[in-house]
């Protein structure tokens, strides 16, 4: 199965940019179908659960971060000064929380991969069994 | 500045810094489900007449100081609580002291595909318009001073956090998001800039608050390139008159409509808020019950010149009453005709220097003194109707 994902990657990488972004999630998270808006409503905290009733726990590197402007452009189709409106109304009005900020793509990596029911973005090839593609259509 | 401004200052350097370190701290070494953040805003205001926040009339005030930190943490997957202490120091209308900004129980009943449903207990922001909820957070804002004819500091204690409940809702279409709050509490409202900003500054008793309700509708498109809102809320205040008074046991209602649009470009953005307000007073004794409707708005433009760097325009008027925009009912009681309206021209400039620092200045050119504290200009006919604000901030935030 991994293989499987993982020659899929291959050829995400081949055939799109050099640095593309790819939404990943952690093994323990359920396979759906997943839009832009899905993916969307994820990052931007108005979806806080998974299908199976697990809250999700999202990884995100910082505003300024060259990969997270790439991430939000090209996966999102937003600004990062969107994401970041949005999220500062969640922190500071008290309703919720927001994703976790992550110093560089092996933490992210290696944050994604130890933390069930975990989602982030990475714009490497990765090789680690417990995180997978997230892939939006 | 005064010797006392820089002793206040080193204190308040050392608080900072302690409650930073502490909190970050927390934050390395706590679990993961407990969130910590903060933020340090400290302003400085010069104007060339009329005082606003402290002395800033042919002075330099530095009389606005907002720490806020908050720590939010995750019992179960359903329950969220949170809770945001507010140290705020503004003029003479706020001495300086730490308050409970929210402090909020978080359950969500029902999720679903594309929303969910729950419900809020504690005390909780209220939802007006599209800065209310974080107004005192200045990274959250366009500018330094929000556009005051909607966004009032004078009487911003009636508008920040209500103690009581909340219901939410929001749902996800291809067509855009769609968010509901209907909160229902009791507003902290009973400081004495609120009493002279809705009976005059002669009024001597006392407003106790009753129960009110905060509603907002919300749609945003494109993940909040475009945003719509429709705000409601309706207060009411009974008045507590004092031994000697000329005033009954009346009461005050006020019930503000707020329409707002926002456009999020990547370097453009685009905002507009119309507010109509009804105020109706009634068994004051001293005079019959009468009703009047305030009105607001303000066109907001913005152009990012770097992604770090961004400059805005913006035109703000106010009427505090409809039928009588040039102020006749004021001066027929004696106080300035221009204390019943103001129109502010700004121009400012903000650079993000880090994701943590950011630092900014305005300039306003103000036509009115509706929205003056009064605190900070005790002698209203010493007042001038056409005067220059400038104002600079330096803001931290974890």
């Amino acid at each position: 199965m991994e293989a499987i994902v993982f020659i899929v990657f291959l050829c995400n990488m081949f055939f799109s940019a050099a640095y593309a972004t790819e939404i990943v999630v952690n093994s323990s998270v359920p396979e759906y179908k997943v839009s832009l808006n899905k993916a969307r409503a994820i990052f931007t905290m108005r979806q806080r659960f998974w299908p199976n009733g697990k809250r999700i726990k999202v990884f995100t590197l910082a505003d300024n971060h060259p990969h997270h402007q790439m991430f939000t452009k090209n996966n999102l189709h937003m600004f990062p000064h969107q994401l970041r409106r949005v999220w500062d109304r969640i922190v500071f009005s008290g309703i919720g929380q927001v994703p976790m900020v992550v110093s560089s793509e092996e933490e992210m990596l290696a944050k994604v991969a130890n933390t069930p029911n975990a989602i982030g973005y990475l714009s490497s090839e990765f090789k680690n069994e417990k995180v997978r593609l997230f892939i939006s259509q | 500045m005064k010797k006392f401004d820089y002793l206040f200052l080193n204190k308040l350097l050392v608080l900072l810094f302690s409650g930073v370190l502490s909190a970050q701290v927390l934050a390395d070494t706590w679990y993961d489900d407990i969130a910590v953040h903060g933020f340090a805003t400290q302003d400085f205001f010069h104007t060339s007449d009329n005082n606003v926040y402290g002395e800033s009339d042919d002075g330099i005030s530095p009389g606005l100081t907002e720490i806020g930190l908050n720590l939010s943490y995750q019992p179960f997957d359903r329950l969220n609580l949170s809770v945001q202490g507010l140290y705020r120091r503004a003029g003479k209308v706020d001495g300086g002291v730490v308050r409970l900004d929210y402090g909020v129980a978080d359950l969500n009943l029902l999720k679903f595909e594309n929303g969910q449903f729950g419900i809020r207990g504690g005390r909780i922001k209220i939802p007006f318009g599209l800065y209310n909820e974080t107004r005192d957070v200045a990274f959250t804002n366009p500018t330094i001073i929000l556009p005051q004819g909607i966004y009032f500091d004078r009487s911003r204690s009636l508008l920040v956090s209500a103690d009581g409940g909340s219901l939410y809702a929001d749902y996800s279409t291809e067509y855009g998001d769609i968010g509901f709050k209907f909160n229902l509490g009791m507003p902290l409202g009973d400081n004495e800039e609120i009493l002279s900003t809705i009976l005059g500054p002669s009024a001597s008793g006392d407003f106790e608050a009753n129960p009110a309700f905060a509603t907002q509708l919300n749609y945003e498109l494109n993940g909040g390139e475009y945003v719509f809102a429709v705000s409601y809320m309706n207060l009411k205040l009974d008045y507590k008159p004092s031994a000697n008074d000329t005033l009954g046991e009346g009461s005050t209602k006020i019930r503000p409509l707020l329409f707002s649009a926002q456009y999020n470009g990547e370097k453009f953005g685009l905002t507009a808020e119309y507010l109509y307000r009804w105020n109706h007073y009634s068994d004051y004794d001293a005079f019959p019950d009468f009703s009047f409707v305030s009105e607001s708005w303000y066109v907001q433009g913005s152009y990012r010149f770097l992604p770090s760097l961004q400059g805005i325009v913006r035109y703000d008027t106010f009427s505090s009453d409809i039928d009588d925009r040039s102020g006749k009912r004021a001066q027929a009681s004696g106080l300035p005709a221009h204390m019943a309206y103001a129109k502010d021209w700004m121009a400012g400039l903000r650079w993000d220097i880090t994701s943590s620092w950011m630092i900014r200045a305005e300039y306003h050119r103000v036509h009115g003194t509706a929205w003056l504290a009064h605190s900070d200009n005790l002698d209203s006919s010493a007042t001038k109707q056409d005067w220059n604000l400038y104002a600079l901030q330096l803001s931290y935030r974890f």
